[in-house]
Parts: structure tokens; C-alpha cells; sequence
């Protein structure tokens, strides 16, 4: 930094000498301008920035080096600040080439859920309704189970809905963009969805509204009777609802504030399709515990099927580590070998919302580090 | 030279040097640092040389032991190296973690009135050589046009893709994680085998020209079937493991803080977490850990927890030291480092604090009776003796079983507690498709793994119809007798100059 300030000084000051020729050089009669990169840096930039002036005359040149310089010092110390911000937060972040899933698409649904439709095309060949991903960001980051929210077996992408809530997720919001590459995506882990019934209802809310299109999509492929009910906070953050009516022969929305629908939770969406048809057969429910849990409840009385897709804490999602372990009924089953999908009216909701919280405090501590370090930029 | 003999041989064991214990606790470096020249010309002067040696059918990949020990004297560095790979692909690792003990260490004579030669050591030694080295011995390939599809990249998978890969197969690794190496990655700490070790094992695996290809849930994202049926492979080698872990089933399991040993290892060694928060995975791991078990993956995950900032490291475990199953070497850096050994103690119930995190556990303590089906004494409660005492993390190390995967996506046979049914020839109930490893056999041992791997090879080969004969194809040379304007091609000092 100081050495930059005192050539720069030289610069102005030396400027009228007739033998000054700093930061300039001669390639076949043109007078280019050349700065040394400090070795730190020479990994990213090169030895050194040069530029033609494109001028043979001294004088010219002379007048026209300082904007390269100041360009290329500006240049200089932007890859030193995002070297220093790098090595801090996360040192290599950055895939080899060749590796990695590519982002084709990305779709923003709010200010907190966006979509990201990613390539990988036995993935896309393979996934099932009701299977889940492992992401990770990158050679930093925590492995991430994802939903497969749609896929598309010709073009070979699968397509993920992603809320920022914690530091992982925000990291996504914020680096992923169409072009860039993600880490690791391997899956589909879990049992695909159990079809086979003639009419059903599918509850999406939160998180779960993307997820459980894909399964509504297959029960109304396998000619069941579909009725949706999906849930949203407000009017603003609906969307897929054109995806959604296309597929179910009832759509429920259900609004928080009641700007759309129904005034309240997807419960009273839920309560209502069963009043109005007596023979549904079964319940199925994506989204947060205490969504799905308020609908196990409410389906009881009913005497119906209801079935829950469990979206626990997964370190390797194969079945090795057990962290993802939830209970249904008397027994104790892994979610990403045995799931993820279970009876909802055996699951022992408030042992898995329990479970959830069990890095809260360390969620907090990542959040705070990143925000100090990749936040602000 | 004289006959060596019993008398003649230098008579204690060359110890080999290790960090002090209360480093170590502190740093995830390697604990034992590995023999010094010296230190290896003298161990390899205490090997008898016994014309028939015990040592070499004891060892799971028959390594010619005498053999390569004999070079190390003579100085020989690489011919030791050639014998070892002749065996073994990883000599790194297998010096590292193998139980010596129980296997060539174990029936070697000069272990009947001295301490038997170190082996081990030896062979580690040979084989960090080589990494520092860089030596190369990939043999000419022959491509014989089969393919072979590997899953799983732990031991047995390694093993049977080198061995396929040397007969002249495509050989392609499916690995489900983001990185190779299955337990020797995510479950072994880099404090008793240094990740940079693997990688250059792997590395030789690559030179073979083996093909890994990580995130690759097979069973899932393709079944067996399809393997054969839709990809093309001609055989399948099946190497996924015992790895899903088992609870207890004890009261208040299902409390945070309550953990298996392959979650925190796995963490640990694969996902960073120690470096939390740089990297990105939690641990969460409390100041007082109780860890239940006292196997080698106990041994472990009780020096991990004591690296990763752990106050007290307590070991839970029903039977007496004489019954761990852990091997000898690891209880014993275990206890230096400070870890607190309850033998004889059984679990009974862990207790809340009121938010659902772990508080304390209560135990009762055990006594030995009759001898169990397994030969050891069963443990039987005492009444009464039960007590309680303050912890806040609880890990389980009981062992694993099978990983399900495989079995619930494809027809092939299982067994009734899950593992994939295999003749003696590790053939599966499907054609063309063989098993190897811990979901075979069951938790094992790393070079176990790796035995089964290499037998499922040979049969393998033996299926696919491949001749294993000991004829080495040499490369083919372009010109008259490997010559090219008179200079041999293996001449590689000659000067290139410009005329004119």
C-alpha cells in the first residue's frame, strides 16, 4: 500500500523529465504501460497488468499512462481485499474446472424463496415424487438435504426451492446465480412417494409448497382425484399457481392475512376438502414440523392415511451417521433410509422439532461469522 | 552371512516415535511419528527370515513378508516397495491401521520369547517412502474391453478396482459422498492416518486408471440391475459397508447431544466441523462426553472428542479391558492422553436438563460370569449398583449394520440381519455380481475389507474369464527392437540440439 502511494507521487512529481518513462515500455514502437502485481497476488493476476497505449509518441503516452495506472492499482488492491476476505471466511471456495453441478436457471419467488434449477442429468433420470438431494455449496460448506421440487428428464435438470433462513441457505441466495456451480448434489435419497390411491389430498405450506408438486403431479398422472392445499403468508409470495392448477382438480390456497382464499392455515383448507368429500383416502403434507403436525391432528378424526415428509438434520444422507433419526410410533427410523416419508399420525412431532434445534446456537455463531466477513460484500 | 537366530537378533523391539501426549490432545496430527532409517535397518535385522514363515498366510493379502523385510536390510528400499505392491495397493495405510497383532505380528516366532518383529511399522515405512518418493508402480495394461463398475470406495471397493484394473478392465468407482476413500476418509482421524496418505493411495488407483466418480448414490440414482442390464458393465462389485450405526434403545436416546460415533466422525474427518465455523458443518460437541463402547471406532471417537475441546472423555464399556475388541495400541494412546476408562459400567438412562439437551446418564456396574457364544465372559448387572453421574454429549460406538441401500433398491439376496448373501466365492444370488467388505462380513477390519475385496476379484476374473497368470505385458515399442534412430526409448538423458 505504501509503496503504491510513493511511486504514484513519483509519477506526478518526474512527470516533465524528458528520460521518464516509469510504468512505461516500448513493443515494437508502441508505448505500452506495465505495473508489477505483488507477489501475493500473482496467483490471480499475473506477474504484472499491462496495456497498450497504442501510440508511438512519448508525449502521449506520458499524458495518457496516469488513468491506466490508477485503473490498474484500483484492480490491485480490489483482488487484495477479496484475497483477505476469502482467506477469513473461506479459503478455495472456488471448484476446480470441469467439476460440479452447473445452475441453469434461477427464479426469485420472494425477498427470502428462490428457485434454482440445476443440471444433472442421471439425477433427472433417476429422481422420484418424494425424494430428497444432498447440496453442497462448496468445498466449505455443510451438506444441505433439499426436496427435489421438479425435474425434467429430457433436459436433465432437477429444480430445487430453497428458503434463506440460515446461513448456508443465505450464502446460496446470495452466490448462486445461472452459470455458477454448486459443490455436490448427489441423490435421489429416500423412498420415492407411494402412489396408488384414487383420491387424495396434498398439503403444501412453507418450505413444502414447492415439494409437493411433483407428487401431486404423479397422483393426477396415476389417475387420482387431486385436491391441493397450499399455503402462503400472503398474496405477494403465491406462486406456481398456474403449475398447480393445471394438475389438481381442487386448489386451496390458504393466506395468512386472507388476501387470497382462505383466511388462516392450511389446516382449515385440509379440515375443509375432507367436510366436502367423504371419501378421501389419503393426506399428504410437505412442510414445517408444526404445519405438518397441526395436520396430523386435524386429519386424525377422520380416520384417514395422512402422510408426512420428514425433513430432519442429515450429515451424509445414506444412512451412516443417524443424526436424521426421528421416531414413529415405537421405533426408531432414519429418515434418509427409511423415509423420508412416514405415517404422520405415528410420528413423534415435538421429539423432531426438538431435534431441529439442536445447532441453534451454532446456526447463530455461523451467521455471525459470515455476516462480519462475506456479508458485506 | 551367518544364520540369524534367535540369540543373534537385536533383542528389543525398535520403538517408534511418538508425540507427546499432551501435544497431541491438542493438535489433530499424527500421533506415531513413523520409524527413522535407522530405526527400520534395525527392526528389519530382528526377521528370522524362517523358510516357511506363519507370517505370510496370516496376513488377509499374503503379503511376502520375509521377503520384503529382507530387502529393507539389503537396503533395498524400492525392491521392498515392488514386493509390497505385489500384495497390497496401500502399504501407507495398511502399516497404519491393520491389527498387526492379531494377524502376521501375531503368529510371528520370534514373538514367542522376544517381541515380534514390528511388521507394521515396517511396512509403513516402505510405504511412506514411497509417497515421499513419488515412486510409480503401475504395471503395462493390457485393456481387455470388460467393464467393471465398484461401489463404493472404501478398502474392499479399492482393492477389487485396483485388482480388475491390473487384469485390463475398465474399472469405474461409485462413491456416494463428496469425497473417496469411504471409512478410511470419513471415519479413520487424520491423527492415526493422515488424509494427504489416502489421497496418494488413491492416487496410485487412478494411475491404474481406475475412474472415480463421487456424489453417485448407486442403488438410488441407478440400480444394480440397471448397472448390467442398461450400462453396460459386465461385473459389479458391491463394497458399500456396515456402516448404519445402532442405539442402544435406552431411555432419553433421542436427546440432543445424544450422537453416533460415525456422526461425529464423519464431521470431524470428513466435513471440517473441528474448524467450525470456516467450515460450514457444526459439531456441537459438549465439554463432558461420555463415549459408549470400547471398539476401535470407540478408541476414536474418544480422541477426537478430546481434540475437538472436550474437558472429561469418559469410555462406557460392559465388559473389562481384556474384552475390548479395540486394539491394544489404541487403548493404550488412548489412556496417555487422558481418557477416563469405566470398564465394566452399562448404561441405563440418560436425563434431560429440561430443554432437551443432554444432562447426565445413569450406569450400573457390571461383573464378569460364564463364557457367552462369542467365548467372552458375559457381563452381568450388579443390583444396586447403580449411580448417576454429570455429562452433557453421549456417544454411541456399539457397532454398525448393513447399509440398506443396495438391498431395498435391487433383488439381490440379503441375509437375515441385512448383509448381501455371498458364497465362498463372494458371488451374490445376482450373475456377474460380487460383495466384499463389511457388508459381507459384517464391522471388520480395514484389511479384511481389502482381502475380500481382492478374493471377489479373482473370482470375478475368473467369471469374466480372465486368465491370472503371473505374465507381465511389457509396453509396446515403436521402431526396431524398441529403438528409435538408435536410441533405446528408455534413455531418456540424451540432449536434444538444434543443427544448423
Amino acid at each position: 500500500m505504501l509503496t503504491i502511494q510513493l511511486v504514484g507521487c513519483r509519477v506526478t512529481a518526474g512527470a516533465d523529465l524528458m528520460s521518464d518513462t516509469k510504468y512505461l515500455f516500448k513493443r515494437d514502437e508502441t508505448w505500452w504501460v506495465k505495473v508489477a502485481v505483488p507477489r501475493s497476488l500473482r496467483d490471480t493476476l499475473g506477474c504484472d497488468l499491462r496495456r497498450s497505449l497504442k501510440t508511438r509518441d512519448l508525449e502521449t503516452a506520458r499524458a495518457a499512462r496516469q488513468d491506466v495506472v490508477d485503473e490498474f492499482r484500483r484492480k490491485i488492491q480490489q483482488t487484495r481485499e477479496h484475497q483477505a476476505n476469502q482467506t477469513t471466511c473461506s479459503d478455495s471456495l472456488d471448484l476446480p474446472p470441469g467439476t460440479g453441478f452447473e445452475i441453469v436457471t434461477r427464479e426469485n419467488f420472494s425477498d427470502v424463496t428462490f428457485l434454482l434449477e440445476v443440471s444433472a442429468p442421471m439425477l433427472a433420470q433417476a429422481a422420484q415424487p418424494g425424494q430428497f438431494v444432498i447440496v453442497i455449496l462448496h468445498t466449505h460448506g455443510e451438506r444441505i438435504p433439499l426436496t427435489i421440487a421438479d425435474f425434467d428428464r429430457k433436459a436433465g435438470t432437477i429444480t430445487l426451492v430453497i428458503q434463506a433462513v440460515g446461513k448456508s441457505t443465505l450464502e446460496m441466495q446470495q452466490r448462486c446465480q445461472p452459470g455458477s456451480r454448486l459443490y455436490s448434489v448427489a441423490g435421489p435419497m429416500g423412498f420415492p412417494s407411494h402412489l396408488g390411491t384414487k383420491k387424495v389430498v396434498c398439503v403444501g405450506g412453507g418450505l413444502g409448497v414447492a415439494p409437493i408438486f411433483p407428487q401431486l403431479r404423479a397422483f393426477k398422472e396415476s389417475g387420482a382425484y387431486v385436491i391441493g392445499v397450499v399455503g402462503f403468508r400472503n398474496k405477494d409470495l403465491i406462486f406456481w399457481e398456474d403449475r398447480f392448477n393445471q394438475y389438481c382438480d381442487e386448489l386451496i390456497i390458504c393466506t395468512d392475512d386472507g388476501s387470497v382464499g382462505i383466511k388462516g392455515r392450511v389446516t382449515l383448507g385440509v379440515e375443509a376438502a375432507l367436510e366436502k368429500h367423504a371419501d378421501v383416502d389419503r393426506v399428504v403434507a410437505i412442510g414445517p414440523p408444526i404445519m405438518m403436525k397441526a395436520c396430523a391432528e386435524t386429519t386424525r378424526p377422520f380416520n384417514v392415511e395422512m402422510v408426512v415428509s420428514m425433513n430432519p438434520i442429515v450429515v451424509d444422507g445414506t444412512g451412516m451417521c443417524g443424526g436424521c433419526r426421528v421416531i414413529v410410533g415405537d421405533e426408531t427410523k432414519f429418515a434418509c433410509v427409511d423415509g423420508p416419508e412416514f405415517d404422520g399420525h405415528k410420528v413423534d412431532f415435538d421429539d423432531l422439532m426438538s431435534r431441529l434445534g439442536r445447532f441453534r446456537k451454532q446456526e447463530s455463531q455461523a451467521m455471525d461469522a459470515w455476516k462480519v466477513t462475506a456479508g458485506a460484500t | 552371512m551367518a544364520k540369524k537366530t534367535i540369540r543373534s537378533i537385536p533383542q528389543e523391539r525398535t520403538s517408534i516415535p511418538t508425540q507427546d501426549p499432551a501435544v497431541r490432545v491438542r493438535n489433530f496430527e499424527e500421533v506415531t511419528l513413523g520409524y527413522r532409517e535407522m530405526d527400520a535397518l534395525n527392526e528389519s535385522e530382528r526377521c528370522l527370515v524362517c523358510p516357511s514363515p506363519d507370517c505370510v498366510p496370516a496376513c488377509p493379502v499374503n503379503i511376502d513378508i520375509p521377503g520384503f523385510i529382507t530387502r529393507i536390510a539389503a537396503k533395498d528400499y524400492r525392491g521392498a516397495y515392488n514386493i509390497l505392491t505385489d500384495s497390497t495397493l496401500l502399504p501407507a495405510i495398511c502399516g497404519r491401521v491393520c491389527p498387526q497383532e492379531d494377524q502376521c505380528e501375531g503368529v510371528c516366532p520370534v514373538g514367542d520369547t522376544l517381541k515380534p518383529v514390528a511388521i507394521g511399522r515396517l511396512e509403513r515405512w516402505v510405504g511412506d517412502m514411497a509417497i515421499a518418493e513419488n515412486w510409480d508402480n503401475t504395471p503395462y495394461i493390457e485393456q481387455n474391453g470388460f467393464k467393471v463398475g465398484v461401489i463404493g470406495s472404501g478398502p474392499a471397493g479399492m482393492a477389487c478396482a485396483a485388482d480388475m484394473a491390473k487384469a485390463g478392465c475398465d474399472v469405474t468407482i461409485f462413491e456416494a459422498l463428496h469425497k473417496p476413500g469411504g471409512v478410511l476418509r470419513y471415519g479413520i482421524p487424520e491423527f492415526r492416518l493422515p488424509n494427504d496418505v489416502l489421497d496418494a493411495e488413491l492416487e496410485n488407483l487412478t494411475r491404474l486408471g481406475v475412474k472415480i466418480k463421487c456424489n453417485v448414490l448407486a442403488g438410488r440414482l441407478f440400480t444394480i440391475e440397471q448397472m448390467i442390464e442398461e450400462h453396460g458393465f459386465d461385473a459389479v462389485f458391491i463394497g458399500t459397508g456396515a456402516g448404519y450405526p445402532t442405539f442402544m434403545g435406552v431411555p432419553g436416546e433421542s436427546l440432543n447431544g445424544v450422537l453416533s460415533a460415525n456422526e461425529l466422525l464423519t464431521r470431524c474427518n470428513l466435513m471440517g466441523a473441528t474448524e467450525f465455523p470456516k467450515y460450514d458443518t457444526p459439531l456441537g460437541l459438549g465439554k463432558r462426553v461420555a463415549v459408549v463402547g470400547s471398539g476401535n471406532t470407540a478408541m476414536d471417537a474418544l480422541r477426537v472428542s478430546l481434540r475437538a475441546g472436550a474437558e472429561q472423555v469418559y469410555c462406557i464399556y460392559r465388559r473389562t479391558r481384556d474384552e475390548s475388541p479395540a486394539r491394544e495400541e489404541e487403548i493404550e494412546h488412548a489412556e496417555e492422553e487422558g481418557i477416563q476408562f469405566e470398564w465394566l459400567t452399562l448404561p441405563v438412562e440418560i436425563f434431560d436438563d429440561g430443554e432437551n439437551n443432554v444432562r447426565a446418564m445413569r450406569c450400573q456396574r457390571m461383573e464378569l460370569g460364564e463364557p457367552d457364544d462369542s467365548g467372552r465372559r458375559r457381563p452381568i448387572p450388579i443390583e444396586g449398583s447403580d449411580f448417576e453421574f454429570a455429562i452433557d454429549t453421549v456417544v454411541y460406538a456399539i457397532g454398525t449394520n448393513a447399509n440398506p441401500i443396495i438391498g431395498q433398491t435391487s433383488k439381490i439376496e440379503l441375509n437375515q440381519w441385512g448383509y448381501i448373501k455371498t458364497d465362498e466365492h463372494f458371488a451374490t444370488s445376482i450373475a456377474g455380481v460380487y460383495a466384499g467388505g463389511d457388508i459381507v462380513t459384517g464391522a471388520a477390519t480395514v484389511i479384511l475389507a481389502m482381502g475380500t475385496g481382492r478374493q471377489a476379484a479373482s473370482s470375478m476374473k475368473a467369471y469374466l474369464g480372465i486368465r491370472d497368470s503371473e505374465t507381465v505385458y511389457q509396453a509396446p515399442h515403436i521402431g526396431s527392437e524398441g529403438k528409435l534412430f538408435g536410441i533405446d526409448l528408455e534413455e531418456r538423458t540424451f540432449t536434444r540440439v538444434r543443427l544448423g
